[in-house]
């Protein structure tokens, strides 16, 4: 598994540009941060995601006060665009840690310097996500329910049901999420701490460090629970998406009742977040010139992830066309053939021009090798991805059992803005964390620079 | 660098392993239980292919698991997958043997496979609708494009990993990583129809999208396992103690431990559907394997096939350790075979538990000449891929000193 | 002699170092020499460095373990305790004992316990947070989050004597020695 991550003695190592030491990767990291004043393009992506913010709040006040009828969801399609955005941004967030910690596990040395903003985005994707399933019942005052809590009513959430675990999936995940983001930044914000001059900022990072003084005792702890921690995410990230996909299939619902929903979840989550990975990353390498630490190969890599994990969703949608209609079941094929056919055929071609068809481009080394030509295809996958769960959510809904109640389902402005309004809050939590927190792991890509070989010629 | 000349004949099979010994006894215990067998086949034939069933499946998992994960070693890389390669070629080039041994189920077709029966089709609309595909023409040209794919797949990998011993250069490194990458997707594709029709179609009125992929990482497993143990027998072996150190054991323990879960996650998952459905279409599949005795089976593959080599595998001295990895390994061996019983008897016997002396006749059979083929293939050949620029540093290391 | 380390003039001498080489070299010596109250100070985890300091296996994977235990008891627990004990109600025919539905929780809060455990175990034994620490004290200390290695020796080691650790530490070339004051 580490093919690509040993270069012999003279090859350049590919994973950090040429001329580096702990010093310069240091100052280009830190300086991101401890600069005065922000670049201009930091100023204008704020900007835009702030504008947005505002205008996910207006939405959730317009929600709150009116209720979901300002949504697009009615019988029969009761679930609509909340659980659609829900699915999509925690699958988003899927992509930050199989970074962060399977390819840890891996020991692939390409995640060193995508991991960091990687895992930021798993956080805000499931800050995001997490909006969706508090509010959607427009009565967000009584989430608190969802927990299991001793109450005056005596009821306990029902266990059997795939909805409650999706709380405790999607509040462990949150957790352990921000904890190992936060154990990562601990060493790097001893780094700032000891870096900047302004005595406020010295306070705050120095309290957010806890204290840490690389000491080599706390290293060695340190090193063993990042590596346990890497360990338990790594099975956590593929429950949640399964846990979410149990969500459609404990079901009955034809085209939701599927037994390979979970794996096919699973595989979807990371390609939709590896996509994103891209269309973040690629932009911000540019911006902050930092092409040297994300370099040619990271982009190389992403790509081939992403067309591995696309496959295997293609292998997902094959699947279920046969098993519809190889089960025989009416239901099921006509459910298939309604997909395919039926009043959002083209969403669903759309999707699979999306999301099968587009990423073939990647079989060529000159496409992946092309930033702008990336960029392209995630934004694809982006967008293939979010289709892919309107048609799951959509078409199973729209045609139900009872064929008076048939009717189709739109999103309405408000279920728009408020979609639109959450990638303003994610887009505003990525650029205040590029101001505030390092993007990049600062000690971990010092393992990466020559000087990080120990020689002991002195002896 | 001058590169130093590696002598070949040091890295062949020694004479004095006990893998020679190892063919000779399964090739005879593989011939005696062969003559059982056809004993078996001609006083009853039913249970004959039935038992045939489930050990072709075994073989044909160690075989075309073996050809599954020398694809995925192509497309991934490391070192784990180097110092087994030679291993894994020498399993794939068994499939044309396999192919072989698949002829007598087309014999068993109308005995195992109730679509093959023209009054059911007749009577029963599923299994008219299903005719289409489930049809014994169909069938057999099925099971003839597939071993088409598997054979090409896997000569094609030995030939150019020969090519690359004999210093083909990145060309043929290249060629090699293009053929992990289209046959890692052709393997799925196949063996996920594969599955559905030599296994589920017992079942003709059952369905399970996951059923394909559940097959995959058993079969993976299966030859993992198998693979751990023929390279146990090498460690700490001149001139292989180098190469097959204790790290790639430790990586080879994880990768078990990473297939047993796969395969736990895909078991839970279509058990956890199915069971929360509780569709009167598919949940009889369960209640046929859980019930009668067989629930016991059930829970000693809970047990045996997940809990227990999770825990153990959890333990890096374990993992480090080749004998303890390869006893591990074994025991795995046999709970794969528990798992494929458990997958296709009930069918056979919903309800009742069942086992039969030609289980066992078959098995021996099909195994002892399955590994007597298995030894073959790997005299002959170099036990390492010399020419793997991945192993490059650790050869060159070898040969100097 | 004093009995009370806190009579110690100072807490340590610190040196620094310019590679991790050095340090490793340095750390050596110094068990060598018979220091058993040292710590050395590094930017980056290094496998030598555990391995010259003596660090072996630590207990937290053991932490770590029991916390995924117990995590799986409280989860598997309650769901059995509310939906077969307090409050049996019959959801869907499904009895109140659905085991395959109680693993999904009882796999999240396996890992979500096991996950505060390596956390929290892996700080308190480092014993932090600690925001005040004598060596911080050493202005050049600073460097010690960016290129620079250190070595200290503590005043409490049995070993230690001011001018001798001094011109123990001077053979070992260091940039700097400074004292670390309380």
């Amino acid at each position: 598994m580490d093919k690509h991550s040993a270069p012999g003695p003279q090859e350049p190592n590919a994973m950090i540009g040429p001329g580096h030491s702990f010093n310069s990767v240091t100052d280009k990291i830190s300086s991101i941060v401890l600069r005065e004043g922000a670049p201009r393009g930091w100023w204008i992506g704020f900007g835009i995601g702030f504008v947005l913010t505002n205008m996910m709040l207006v939405s959730l006040i317009y929600l709150f006060a009116r209720g979901t009828g300002i949504w697009g969801v009615n019988i029969p399609v009761g679930w609509g665009f909340a659980i659609i955005n829900f699915v999509w941004w925690i699958g988003i967030g899927h992509a930050g840690t199989l970074i962060s910690a399977i390819l840890l596990l891996l020991r692939q040395e390409w995640r060193t310097s995508i991991n960091r903003f990687a895992e930021a985005m798993t956080l805000f994707a499931v800050a995001c996500a997490g909006i969706f399933p508090v509010i959607h019942t427009g009565r967000p005052w009584l989430a608190y329910w969802l927990f299991p809590y001793p109450n005056t009513m005596g009821l306990w959430p029902n266990f059997r049901s795939p909805l409650i675990w999706d709380v405790f999936a999607v509040s462990t995940y949150a957790s352990v999420s921000l904890l190992f983001w936060y154990v990562g930044l601990i060493p790097d914000m001893a780094t700032l701490r000891d870096r900047t001059v302004k005595i406020i900022p010295k306070r705050i990072y120095g309290v957010l460090s806890l204290g840490w003084r690389g000491s080599v005792r706390h290293w060695h702890r340190y090193e063993t629970a990042y590596l346990l921690l890497a360990g338990l995410s790594t099975p956590l990230v593929v429950s949640v998406h399964t846990i979410v996909s149990f969500d459609f299939a404990v079901s009955i619902t034809p085209g939701w009742h599927a037994t390979i929903f979970p794996p096919y979840f699973v595989a979807g989550a990371v390609f939709a977040g590896f996509a994103m990975v891209l269309t973040i990353a690629i932009p911000l390498r540019r911006v902050y010139e930092l092409q040297d630490f994300v370099t040619a190969q990271h982009l190389d890599y992403m790509a081939r992830v992403m067309l591995a994990t696309g496959l295997i969703v293609g292998y997902g949608y094959l699947t279920e066309a046969f098993m519809a209609w190889y089960s025989a079941n009416p239901y099921e094929t006509f459910m298939m053939s309604n997909r395919m056919t039926g009043p959002y055929a083209p969403v669903y071609w759309l999707l699979i021009t999306c999301n099968i068809l587009s990423i073939q481009a990647l079989w060529f080394e000159k496409v992946r090798a092309t930033p702008i030509g990336l960029f392209i295809v995630a934004m694809f996958v982006n967008v293939g991805m979010w289709l892919e769960r309107f048609i799951i959510v959509a078409t199973s809904l729209h045609r139900d059992f009872l064929p008076s109640s048939w009717a189709m389902y739109a999103g309405t402005v408000w279920d728009w803005s408020l979609f639109i309004g959450t990638l303003g809050f994610f887009v505003s939590l990525l650029f205040l964390f590029i101001r505030f927190l390092p993007m990049i792991s600062i000690f971990e890509m010092k393992t990466m620079v020559p000087e990080a070989e120990v020689r002991e010629d002195l002896l | 660098m001058a590169k130093a000349k590696l002598d070949r004949s040091a890295f062949m099979l020694p004479a004095g392993h006990h893998l020679h010994s190892v063919q000779r006894i399964a090739l005879i215990v593989g011939i005696v239980a062969a003559g059982l067998t056809a004993f078996g086949a001609m006083s009853n034939p039913v249970q004959f292919f039935r038992s045939y069933l489930v050990a072709y499946l075994y073989c044909l998992a160690l075989g075309l698991g073996s050809l599954g994960i020398l694809l995925l070693h192509h497309v991934v890389g490391g070192r784990w997958g180097s110092i087994l390669r030679k291993f894994l070629e020498a399993g794939s080039r068994t499939l044309p043997m396999l192919a072989l041994a698949f002829v007598p189920l087309l014999f068993g077709m109308h005995e195992l496979y109730e679509w093959s029966h023209a009054d059911a089709v007749a009577h029963d609309p599923v299994i008219a609708h299903k005719s289409l595909y489930l049809n014994s023409t169909f069938f057999t040209v099925r099971a003839a494009v597939y071993f088409l794919v598997w054979i090409t797949l896997a000569t094609l990998a030995s030939r150019w990993s020969a090519a690359q011993e004999e210093g083909g250069g990145p060309a043929v490194n290249k060629r090699l990583e293009f053929l992990g990458r289209g046959g890692t997707i052709l393997y799925a594709g196949t063996m996920t129809f594969a599955a559905i029709d030599w296994v589920m179609s017992i079942d003709v009125h059952w369905f399970s999208h996951i059923y394909g992929l559940i097959f995959v990482a058993g079969q993976v497993l299966t030859a993992m396992a198998f693979m751990v143990v023929v390279a146990s027998s090498f460690a700490g072996r001149a001139p292989f103690e180098r190469i097959m150190c204790a790290d790639r054991f430790h990586d080879l323990g994880k990768l078990m431990l990473a297939f047993i879960m796969v395969w736990a996650y895909f078991a839970l998952s279509q058990y956890l559907i199915i069971w929360s459905g509780n569709l009167p279409e598919e949940t009889p599949w369960y209640i046929s394997r859980l019930s009668g005795g067989w629930e016991h089976f059930g829970s000693a593959l809970i047990i045996f096939h997940f809990v227990l080599p999770f825990v153990v595998l959890l333990s890096r001295d374990v993992k480090r350790n080749p004998r303890s990895l390869a006893l591990v390994a074994c025991a795995l061996l046999v709970f794969r075979y528990m798992d494929l019983y458990w997958l296709v008897v009930p069918s056979f016997s919903p309800g009742v538990f069942t086992l039969h002396w030609l289980d066992f006749s078959a098995m021996a059979a099909l195994g002892g000449l399955w590994i007597a083929l298995f030894v073959q293939q790997i005299k002959g050949h170099t036990l390492l891929p010399l020419g793997d620029p991945m192993l490059a540093p650790e050869l060159a290391e070898g040969a100097e000193s | 002699m004093s009995e009370n380390s806190n009579e110690q003039p100072i807490y340590g001498l610190l040196a620094e170092f310019s590679s991790a080489g050095e340090l490793v070299t340095a750390t050596r010596a110094a068990r060598k020499a018979g220091f058993t109250k040292i710590d050395a100070y590094s930017p980056l985890p290094l496998e030598e460095l555990f391995e010259a300091l003596g660090l072996h296996k630590s207990r937290l994977p053991l932490i770590v373990l029991i916390g995924g235990i117990v995590g799986a008891c409280a989860g598997y627990g309650l769901a059995y305790w509310t939906s077969v004990i307090d409050y049996p109600i019959n959801v869907g025919g499904r009895p109140f004992h659905s085991w395959p539905a109680f693993i999904p929780i009882t796999f999240e809060t396996t890992v979500l316990f096991a996950a505060f455990s390596a956390v929290l175990g892996m700080l308190a034994l480092n014993g932090l947070p600690q925001l005040y620490h004598p060596v911080f004290n050493v202005s050049r200390f600073a460097v010690a989050s960016k290129d620079r290695f250190f070595l200290l020796i503590e005043a409490v080691d049995p070993e230690f004597d001011y001018d001798k650790t001094w011109s123990f530490l001077t053979k070992l070339e260091p940039r700097v020695i400074s004292d670390v004051e309380h």
